[in-house]
């Protein structure tokens, strides 16, 4: 119960918050893009092929959006709600709060992953909104093919999957720099890095960015790729835990 | 029986820095303790290792009875703290403020309007608190620390950024909670001036060291030892020959005579003696008679 109230609490704190608006118009940017090139060509998604309209509609937006917005989203989110703290001067406060360390470090962490998982959402709305008003406007009725749930729900879980060792480093790195800029430049370079490693280096899945740019390009690097994904974030998690709690001044 | 007890606290940032050495704090349950020290005296680290903000390497911390460590979340339920600049979310209002520690504390949400009206903040509505000006912003710090009606309260230079008036009332605010509620409360200051009218009891720190510890009252025993009676005369020298006949051992010191402090009676006696004697009185005065000569005294 305990960690509830500490969720509650660290939840209110993203309102207003950039990471909030952040995800917001970032989950619905692509899908904006989309909507206005159908309404610019004239075109619907069941012209894209008669068959799996919406598959494809998704697969196109979700490949676009791993490639980099939602890397560089995920970054920004997660070092942006962690480095809150540090910018209002709120550590001590929440160090001297009743709530043992570790449920601090949990709660704070998932408030990173519903907010990531609030940033699917407004992208799945947007897919759909995308989707639906060409066909409405230019077709006068709905798009024939039944929408696909399962695959939606199936394919945003792997992605999701695929973010965590993102996260998790993002999460690492903003709870030991004070300065928003070491968390947002070790994510650019780390993202940068291993997306001109891509398709060139079969290491590449000693980088936490490689795990989303894999899964949108179809790379496993010979291994299960979400699999792996849970077990490299599980290990930063606890790396970044014993960091925290470790860590000799607490605000 | 003491709400706050450290035993031979220590502290270091590294091998040369020695920060604290030895402090041995004794805070008396329900009194309002003056933590006085100059800037870079120690007080802020002191207050962080009692609120485990700052990890303990040397000496014991005992809190409510119990030591601090092993019993880190019961304590902290009972405590409410404002440590240096105030700890606010700037893109939220005050009442979102309040209601991120409401939940965390488990208190009743309307404790949020009680402490808004205690602090004079009612009516700041959608104002955001990065929007607060400093004295705002301190007030709204302290609405914080006394959401969950804690029996004691850590407060570090509370009344920064406020402006006299301000002052007088969170002076006015603390002694009302104190003496209704039984509240220990720890204020550090680094001006006497500001606690003096405030404090029970009084700590004074210096270069990571406890100088004085005890009531009020035994530091103005201390502060009438300490001062001095100068006089100026038209002849000291004859002056000083008179003085001695009392038993007293006077100096002069920069072209008058400094004894220690006396009976006013005997102070009377010795002026009707020079005027007497055909020696011109000019001045009779008390010297490093307030309690902020002690101060600076002791951290000479």
């Amino acid at each position: 119960m305990k960690f509830i109230y500490s969720l509650q609490s660290e939840w209110l704190k993203t309102k207003r918050s950039a990471a909030s608006w952040l995800c917001l118009i970032g989950g619905l940017f692509i899908p904006t893009i989309y909507l206005i090139a159908f309404l610019y060509k004239h075109k619907t998604i069941e012209g894209i092929d008669g068959k799996g309209a919406w598959m494809i509609h998704f697969g196109s937006l979700m490949t676009n959006m791993q490639m980099f917005l939602l890397p560089m989203g995920v970054i920004l989110a997660s070092s942006l709600i962690t480095q809150m703290e540090f910018k209002n001067n709120t550590w001590k406060q929440l160090h001297t709060t009743p709530q043992s360390l570790t449920t601090i470090f949990l709660s704070k962490f998932t408030v990173i992953a519903l907010m990531t998982a609030k940033f699917f959402l407004f992208f799945n709305l947007g897919i759909i909104i995308s989707g639906l008003i060409p066909s409405l406007i230019f077709n006068g009725r709905m798009p024939e093919e039944t929408f696909p749930w399962k695959f939606f729900i199936e394919e945003n879980t792997y992605v999701f999957m695929a973010c965590l060792p993102i996260i998790a480093i993002q999460f690492l790195i903003s709870l030991q720099f004070k300065n928003f800029l070491v968390a947002i430049g070790i994510g650019l370079v780390g993202l940068i890095g291993t997306l001109i490693g891509l398709g060139n280096w079969d290491q590449l899945y000693v980088s936490p960015y490689s795990y989303v740019l894999a899964n949108a390009q179809n790379i496993n690097f010979g291994m299960n790729l979400h699999g792996s994904s849970i077990i490299y974030f599980s290990i930063i998690m606890l790396i970044s835990y014993v960091l925290y709690i470790k860590k000799k001044e607490k605000g | 029986m003491y709400c706050i007890e450290t035993k031979d606290l220590t502290h270091a940032f590294s091998e040369t820095e020695i920060v604290l050495n030895k402090i041995n704090l004794q805070i008396p349950e329900g009194s309002i303790y003056g933590f006085l020290g100059p800037n870079g005296a120690g007080k802020t680290t002191t207050l962080r290792l009692i609120l485990g903000l700052l990890k303990k390497q040397k000496g014991e911390i005992t809190i409510f009875n119990k030591p601090f460590e092993g019993n880190r979340i019961e304590t902290l339920s009972k405590i409410g703290s404002l440590i240096e600049a105030p700890s606010l979310y700037a893109h939220l209002t005050a009442k979102e403020n309040l209601l991120i520690l409401q939940k965390v504390y488990g208190c009743p949400k309307s404790r949020i309007d009680e402490v808004l009206e205690i602090v004079g903040l009612s009516d700041t509505k959608k104002k955001k608190a990065g929007k607060f000006s400093l004295g705002m912003k301190q007030r709204l710090s302290i609405a914080m620390a006394l959401l969950h009606n804690p029996s004691l309260l850590i407060l570090d230079e509370p009344t920064n950024g406020l402006d006299p008036n301000g002052i007088i009332e969170i002076r006015e605010l603390l002694k009302k909670i104190n003496k209704e509620s039984n509240v220990t409360i720890v204020i550090s200051s680094h001006l006497l001036s500001e606690i003096e009218k405030l404090v029970t009891h009084l700590g004074i720190i210096h270069k990571g060291s406890v100088l004085f510890q005890g009531t009020l009252e035994e530091l103005h025993i201390e502060q009438s030892l300490t001062s001095v009676i100068r006089f100026q005369t038209s002849d000291n020298s004859k002056a000083v020959e008179l003085i001695s006949k009392h038993n007293i051992s006077p100096k002069i010191i920069e072209n008058s005579i400094v004894i220690p402090t006396i009976e006013k009676i005997i102070i009377a006696q010795i002026n009707k003696e020079l005027v007497s004697n055909n020696i011109d009185v000019y001045q009779i005065n008390t010297e490093k008679n307030d309690l902020e000569s002690i101060f600076i005294d002791l951290v000479k």
